[in-house]
């Protein structure tokens, strides 16, 4: 941490009004590099220590929501939401950082769910081993599509990972993989009486409101775990990349390897919310895998917006109340796809992006007028 | 004059020795020879079409060689990578300005001294008068002002062989005539080898020690700059036609 806090030019050279993610050139028409990130402010103690308390802060507070929202619909809202937004995070991750939409992470959230669920039927484990194979198996498929899709940029990135995450649909739905998985019908976990996940028992595991403490400490170090690795020097390696790959092989990056190694890293969050997810929700259908479950992501992460962190989980959020809204009336699709339309055309940057703009606007206007 | 032929002998810092490159059917290079020598700048000129710019993508591993080697220090690079040949002291700038345009001048810059190991980064910033603009985002800067940040990007981290591909392109007269002063003093300063390719024929012999004259991808004559300049084969290919 020091050591990325101490590069000689960083800090004298550091702009003083970098203090926010998402700048004016966010505000370019829409295209990937508008979506983007960026210039994102260098990793110092400060900014380290502004970020570990308000991680901690937003832990605490978090850990109170069950007692906060009482109705079971709207904390179920807001559970669903937090398991969605680690697929549409790890997404979002590399949108932000490199440019690239990939369209095959349910292939490592529904990848790792499908484990956990074999593990504990066909493999009659309990749930941490259960988990940290789920987990394992989910990192395994981002190394090796990683090592496929990694030379690969903007729409051809975009076809290999839907290819390559509907291999893994296909795979499960497989009739001779029926007595695993169940194939189109999909299985049910078995858990063993008397486990416990960190504490947590299975009739809890299974119940939002018991499992909540797990799954929120989990997503706030994954959010804290991603900002970290944006901020440090192989953050500004990837911004490099994602604007001027050639250049950085011309100054002596080896540019494989850190998109490799983002896609890995981004690949692990969508794993640890499908293991998550698996445990919680005691069931996996191919419907985890399927290309709907990636576009609706990919939506959900372009509704929020990728500039900013949270951006994400806003969107996850939004996704959430749309869908629980709206899909009684079974045109979800259609309002969902009017409302990416309106989005991309009038907010590229996403709600948050939007929110960050307007309020900096206010502030100028403000700060303009005070001292009349 | 045709002394290029001969120098296999004796071991050059950078050499190009019978580089051709072909598009299809097409010679886009033709047997190209060249060396380099510590401290020595030398001006690739030549008309549109000639090379200029496919020699610098050959020689900096952006193109590769349908034919002849590419050598540092004696030994075969022709089949390194870009990033390999950066490390090993081999670097270029860019015709089109190649930089990173939403990031700081200063952040980008400390990225590169980062993977480089540069230590003199004051030394370039300040020769190359940019200090003033290191807090900037370096698309809002002005033309002028990037293509030096191209160039100091280029000569991070103390490279021994820069290839310069047309560094005054897009520059007014007064820029263009300050940036190749600077290539100059650079270059003599930090003892680096440049290649260096550009249209502007009066600003090649004023800053070059050597000059090599392509035409259609071979080359036409290759010297002193006096020489090269009083040469009738240049005058009639290539000054002449330029008046």
């Amino acid at each position: 941490m020091s050591r990325s806090s101490r590069s000689c030019y960083g800090a004298r050279w550091a702009s003083p009004g970098s203090g926010s993610e998402v700048s004016d050139t966010d505000l370019r028409p829409i295209s990937l590099d508008a979506l983007a990130g960026a210039a994102a402010p260098r990793l110092n103690r400060r900014t380290a220590l502004i970020a570990g308390a308000g991680a901690a802060l937003v832990l605490g507070a978090g850990l109170l929501m069950p007692v906060v929202v009482r109705g079971a619909s709207a904390f179920g809202l807001i559970f669903d939401a937090v398991m969605f937004a680690f697929l549409t995070m790890s997404i979002a991750f590399l949108v932000r950082h490199l440019g690239i939409v990939s369209l095959g992470h349910t292939a490592f959230f529904g990848g790792s769910a499908y484990t956990v669920a074999i593990a504990t039927t066909v493999g009659g484990m309990g749930m941490i081993p259960a988990a940290a194979l789920g987990l394992l198996v989910g990192v395994v498929l981002a190394v090796l599509m990683g090592a496929i899709v990694v030379r690969a940029s903007g729409m051809t990135f975009m076809m290999l990972t839907l290819a390559l995450g509907q291999a893994v649909y296909q795979v499960v739905v497989l009739q001779i993989a029926r007595p695993w998985t169940g194939a189109s019908d999909g299985t049910s976990l078995s858990y063993i009486a008397g486990d416990s996940f960190f504490g947590v028992p299975p009739d809890q595991v299974v119940n939002p409101v018991g499992f909540w403490p797990v799954v929120w400490i989990v997503f706030v170090l994954s959010i804290v775990a991603l900002w970290f690795v944006g901020r440090m020097k192989f953050g500004r390696v990837l911004q490099g990349i994602r604007e001027n790959e050639e250049r950085m092989r011309f100054s002596g990056y080896d540019t494989v390897r850190p998109r490799f190694l983002a896609f890995v890293v981004s690949g692990t969050v969508a794993s640890i919310g499908g293991v998550l997810f698996a445990l919680n929700a005691s069931y996996v259908s191919p419907e985890l895998l399927s290309f709907f479950r990636s576009g609706d992501a990919l939506i959900a992460t372009l509704l929020g917006g990728t500039g900013l962190l949270v951006g994400p989980v806003v969107g996850a959020l939004i996704y959430m109340i749309l869908l629980s809204t709206l899909n009684s009336t079974g045109n979800l699709q259609l309002y969902l796809g009017a409302a990416l339309v309106i989005v991309l055309a009038f907010l590229p940057t996403g709600v948050t992006g939007a929110i960050v703009t307007g309020v900096k606007r206010l502030w100028r206007r403000i700060r303009r007028k005070g001292p009349m | 004059m045709a002394a290029h032929q001969e120098e296999g002998a004796d071991v050059s810092l950078f050499e190009a020795i019978d580089v051709s490159v072909s598009y299809g059917a097409v010679k886009a290079l033709d047997g190209v020879s060249i060396s380099l020598e510590p401290g020595i700048v030398h001006g690739v000129i030549g008309p549109n079409g000639a090379g200029k710019s496919t020699f610098i993508d050959g020689l900096s591993g952006r193109t590769r060689l349908t034919g002849g080697r590419v050598m540092l220090d004696g030994e075969n690079v022709t089949a390194r990578r870009p990033a390999w040949r950066r490390h090993r002291g081999i670097s270029r700038s860019f015709q089109r300005t190649s930089v990173f345009p939403a990031m700081t001048v200063g952040d980008q810059f400390d990225m590169v001294a980062d993977r480089m190991n540069e230590e003199d980064l004051d030394g370039i910033v300040d020769a190359l008068q940019l200090r003033g603009v290191l807090a900037q985002v370096c698309s809002e800067i002005a033309y002028g002002t990037q293509r030096s940040v191209d160039l100091a990007l280029a000569l991070i981290g103390r490279p021994r062989v820069v290839l310069l591909d047309e560094p005054c392109a897009g520059l007014v007269a007064d820029e263009g005539v300050t940036m190749l002063n600077h290539i100059r003093t650079l270059c003599k300063e930090r003892d680096v080898a440049a290649i260096l390719v550009e249209h502007d024929v009066d600003g090649v012999f004023r800053t070059c020690d050597e000059v090599t004259v392509l035409d259609l991808g071979r080359i036409l004559v290759s010297g002193k700059p006096g020489d090269v300049r009083k040469d009738e084969r240049v005058i009639r290919a290539y000054l002449g036609s330029a008046g």
